[in-house]
């Protein structure tokens, strides 16, 4: 596995010191950079209607602190962990959601018709990826959702390029498996197919309102 | 590992990966940035401007004035906090009573200290602090606490709990916080954690969400949600097991893991732990196949075959020979957690390699 961290991305410090001086380009700079991986993060965490406003809020949340940043080279680290810190007070806060992985209802009269089965499939394979581990679901949320490559997730949350590429690895073959075992059917007919369905619902629904001029 | 496309999108494209980016982009981030308001600037100490309009002579000797104090100060506080440091701190919150950060208390209602590299925080009976964790996290520190801050750098936040108790919740990635105590070493792996340490050493951990790694030499144990595990100096974490689980295994499951008895009352306990495992107590089962001696590991891998069957590529030969990767992969069937990120992360804080 590789040792060292992954280098500073080019020139975050630059615009953190200039945003620190109240420049807000700087600070859009900021924005243009991270975004992809703070909703990412939040998105491995927090069901997908409410990720776009958490999006804002830590970005809101964290420009006031930005003096509190010792080390201007790891805003990225320091990024990621308040939007870690967020989507756990989101759950904190009981603001009447369940957690993504977790049953909303047993009634699987909610599941929406597949009029678009590519939403609904979509929606499925977000949940499927959300039954993973913590870390093996957000490296591979920012990877497949968000776009982004390996060194690049690397160089953005401050994690080594080789836990990154570990988290990969391993986080693909698991979903591989739990998609094979959703595809033969191995445990269809029991309760969890219906909490996945329940969540997929949700999860389709917010694209469906996503979606909408 | 051939997985250069899903490293970097190099390499020959994976068919089932390029699906699976075209779905789930839909997800994906969509927004444009936002009109941000005005940032409130934030001056540092560094930035200060030297000479304020002095003449160089008079600068110089302001500047010489100024370190003569510094010095002096030195000088005077040295005596009083033996063991200050220059290096991180994290924030101490006094919530009761008078927390003491070595010899200084944290100060009055509502003020805030630091908790510096080398440096402990003491409560007494009536005192209680909240400590704020980097950006990672926040320790609760329960009445009659000693708890020293070993490590604070990036990625590296270690605590060494001497006496007490703590209340842990972590939300960084696996691995960047661990505890040491006087009989084995936390290492979180995403969780939220209460650590107990008596005066003699003792120790108990109680996990409430996702798992910790309890570690001494090769002893380790693995504690997920639910789950406790107890420790004891000299012998290192003990076999965990769910809290709802009969009184009756608990304490045969202390007595096998702590008392000094004769190889037949250990044989009977284990019996009686056996016995009693529900489906759940795989957890427990498991562990005991890495600390019962060898003519008693095939009847704990025959019971934990009845409650978890091994999967496949687990052979009852290979964990009879304690083959770490059949243990590993019998773990992970378990679903308890990935064992992949405690072999990950363990490594890197051992004792003997931080």
């Amino acid at each position: 596995m590789t040792a060292s961290p992954a280098a500073e991305p080019s020139g975050d410090s630059a615009l953190v010191l200039a945003a620190r001086q109240g420049d807000r380009a700087a600070f859009g700079g900021l924005y243009t950079r991270y975004a992809r991986m703070v909703h990412g993060i939040l998105l491995a965490k927090v069901p997908a209607e409410d990720v776009d406003d958490l999006v804002q809020d830590v970005f809101l949340k964290a420009m006031p602190r930005l003096g509190d940043l010792r080390d201007v080279s790891r805003f990225g680290p320091w990024l990621a962990a308040i939007t870690r810190n967020r989507a756990n007070d989101y759950h904190r806060q009981n603001r009447a959601v369940a957690a993504v992985t977790e049953s909303l209802s047993d009634d699987e009269d909610k599941i929406p018709a597949a009029s678009n089965v590519s939403d609904a499939e979509a929606a499925m394979i977000l949940v499927y990826v959300r039954g993973l581990s913590e870390t093996y679901r957000e490296t591979l949320i920012l990877r497949l959702v968000e776009g982004m490559t390996g060194p690049e997730i690397a160089a953005r949350t401050g994690l080594t390029p080789g836990s990154v590429r570990v988290n990969l690895h391993r986080g693909m073959q698991q979903l591989r498996e739990k998609l094979s075992q959703a595809a033969s059917g191995a445990r269809g007919q029991s309760g969890f197919a219906g909490e996945k369905n329940s969540a997929a619902a949700q999860e389709q629904s917010s694209l469906r309102k996503r979606n909408e001029p | 590992m051939k997985d250069d496309y899903l490293w970097d999108g190099s390499g020959e494209p994976d068919p089932e990966i390029q699906k699976l980016e075209k779905t789930l982009s839909k997800f994906g981030h969509q927004g444009q940035a936002p009109e941000f308001p005005e940032i409130a600037v934030t001056r540092r100490p560094r930035n200060l401007q030297w000479g304020f309009g002095l003449r160089w002579p008079q600068a110089l000797a302001a500047a010489a004035a100024l370190i003569l104090l510094i010095v002096a100060l030195g000088i005077l506080r040295w005596p009083q906090q033996p063991g200050t440091n220059s290096g991180p701190g994290w924030e101490v919150e006094r919530v009761a009573g008078t927390p003491q950060v070595e010899s200084s208390a944290t100060g009055k209602a509502g003020a805030n200290s630091r908790l510096g590299l080398g440096q402990t925080l003491v409560t007494d009976g009536h005192s209680q602090a909240n400590i704020t964790v980097a950006e990672i996290g926040t320790v609760n520190v329960e009445p009659n606490t000693r708890l020293r801050l070993v490590d604070g750098g990036a990625g590296r936040n270690r605590l060494a709990l001497e006496r007490g108790t703590i209340h842990a919740y972590i939300w960084a990635a696996p691995g960047q916080f661990t505890v040491d105590t006087p009989s084995a070493i936390a290492v979180d792996l995403g969780c939220r954690y209460t650590l107990q340490v008596d005066d003699s050493g003792a120790g108990l951990l109680r996990t409430t969400l996702g798992w910790v790694g309890f570690k001494l030499n090769n002893r380790e144990a693995f504690i997920p949600a639910g789950a406790v595990c107890a420790t004891r100096p000299r012998i290192g974490p003990g076999t965990p097991y769910f809290d709802d689980a009969p009184k009756s295994f608990c304490e045969a499951l202390s007595r096998f893991d702590f008392a000094a008895g004769t190889p037949e009352e250990r044989n009977a306990e284990l019996d009686r732990i056996l016995a009693e495992a529900r489906k759940r107590d795989a957890l427990t089962v498991w562990h005991l196949l890495t600390r019962v001696d060898d003519a008693q590991r095939g009847r704990v891998y025959d019971r934990l075959a009845t409650l978890v069957p091994p999967p496949s590529g687990v052979t009852r030969e290979g964990i009879l020979r304690l083959d770490q990767k059949m243990l590993d992969a019998w773990w992970n069937q378990l679903d308890l957690g990935d064992v992949f990120l405690w072999r990950t992360w363990e490594r890197s804080w051992s004792p003997n390699k931080s």
